[in-house]
């Protein structure tokens, strides 16, 4: 019986640190693989995968916002309404 | 298949500069409504693509380096002359503060009742929370110099440990200036005094907080394996910076906290 209870925690305890182990494993090698496609044409910014082209379309459509934000802004207060 | 004959990078192209530029256009255009118009809505905006536009663009920076193997020694050396070079202009930055600090204390003018510190400031004691804050910058020193040792020497868990605890005093210093700058019996409104006190370490509370977030990141990156015990500068930039602000605060504490008080 304490055999059982014994081998059910070590059991328990592996599976529980190797998954702590796999999350601070070296993934160095992978993300070289990854990055070093060669002749993909696409550039450093997007070679990541799709989480980079939506913050990248993101990012851009707040720049081309803003420039129009800012150019509004200060048209309006280059004229002054009485 | 077309190969480079030379160790130097050539970078794709790249759309962050674009967007570091304008979000500098909307941060300031911002500024400049947030003042005559109350909104903050464009000033907030710059922020959010500064952010974006910072965490994207170095991001790509350990790609190329880390993952692709762009940064050769040649490379590495131009790196170096880059972040020495932008210390020395932050240096610069601090000299004119200093400047100021001293032409105000040196002569002190009738209005001031002819004296440093001026009539009815009382001045924060030296060797109170100013003194324990040294106390913390100069421990930071030495932890992030064990650091970068236990790093060469390939000492994962020691270099993870005092990296932390680097970052800690750096917060517990940020912590503390902020307790001071709360219990201050004097404001950046009482005169020149106030007005150099805050600018000052406000500055340099704003290089310390720069500084821990640069530190944060190599603490990330040394985590995920990204440090080899030859290669790291990414580290060693942050580790001069860090120094460089240490510095910083060793001259404002001698000038302003002791002499000025």
């Amino acid at each position: 019986m304490n055999r059982h209870i014994f081998e059910i925690q070590k059991v328990a305890l592996r599976s529980f640190s190797s998954s702590v182990r796999r999350q601070l494993d070296n993934k160095v090698p992978q993300k070289q693989k990854l990055f070093q496609v060669k002749n993909d044409g696409i550039p450093i910014h997007l070679k990541g995968g799709t989480a980079d082209a939506l913050l990248y379309r993101t990012t851009m459509a707040l720049t081309i916002l803003g420039t129009g934000y800012v150019v509004y802004e200060l048209v309006k207060a280059a004229f002054p309404k009485k | 298949m077309a190969h480079q004959a030379h160790a130097y990078h050539m970078v794709d192209p790249s759309p962050w500069p674009l967007t570091g530029a304008i979000a500098a256009l909307l941060m300031t255009s911002g500024l400049a409504v947030w003042f005559h118009f109350h909104s903050t809505t464009l000033m907030i905006l710059g922020t959010i693509l500064l952010l974006l536009t910072m965490f994207q663009w170095w991001r790509d920076v350990v790609r190329e380096g880390t993952f692709q193997g762009h940064h050769t020694p040649p490379v590495q050396k131009g790196l170096r002359y880059g972040m020495i070079l932008f210390i020395t202009s932050e240096v610069f930055f601090f000299l004119g503060f200093f400047w100021a600090f001293y032409h105000s204390s040196l002569a002190p003018t009738p209005e001031l009742g002819g004296c440093w510190p001026p009539t009815g400031i009382t001045t924060l004691d030296p060797f109170e929370v100013p003194l324990l804050n040294t106390a913390v910058l100069l421990a930071s020193g030495v932890t992030v110099t064990w650091a970068h040792h236990s790093i060469m020497e390939g000492e994962r868990k020691q270099a993870i440990q005092s990296l932390a605890l680097t970052i800690a005093l750096g917060f517990y210093f940020t912590f503390l200036q902020a307790m001071e700058y709360y219990e201050a019996p004097f404001t950046i409104a009482d005169g020149v005094y106030g007005s150099t006190f805050f600018v000052a370490t406000g500055f340099h509370g704003l290089h310390v907080i720069i500084g821990s977030m640069f530190l944060a990141v190599c603490l990330l990156r040394q985590i995920h394996f990204h440090f080899t015990s030859e290669h790291h500068f990414g580290f060693e930039a942050a580790a001069w910076y860090w120094h460089f602000v240490d510095v910083v605060w060793l001259f404002l504490y001698i000038s302003i906290y002791w002499w000025g008080s």
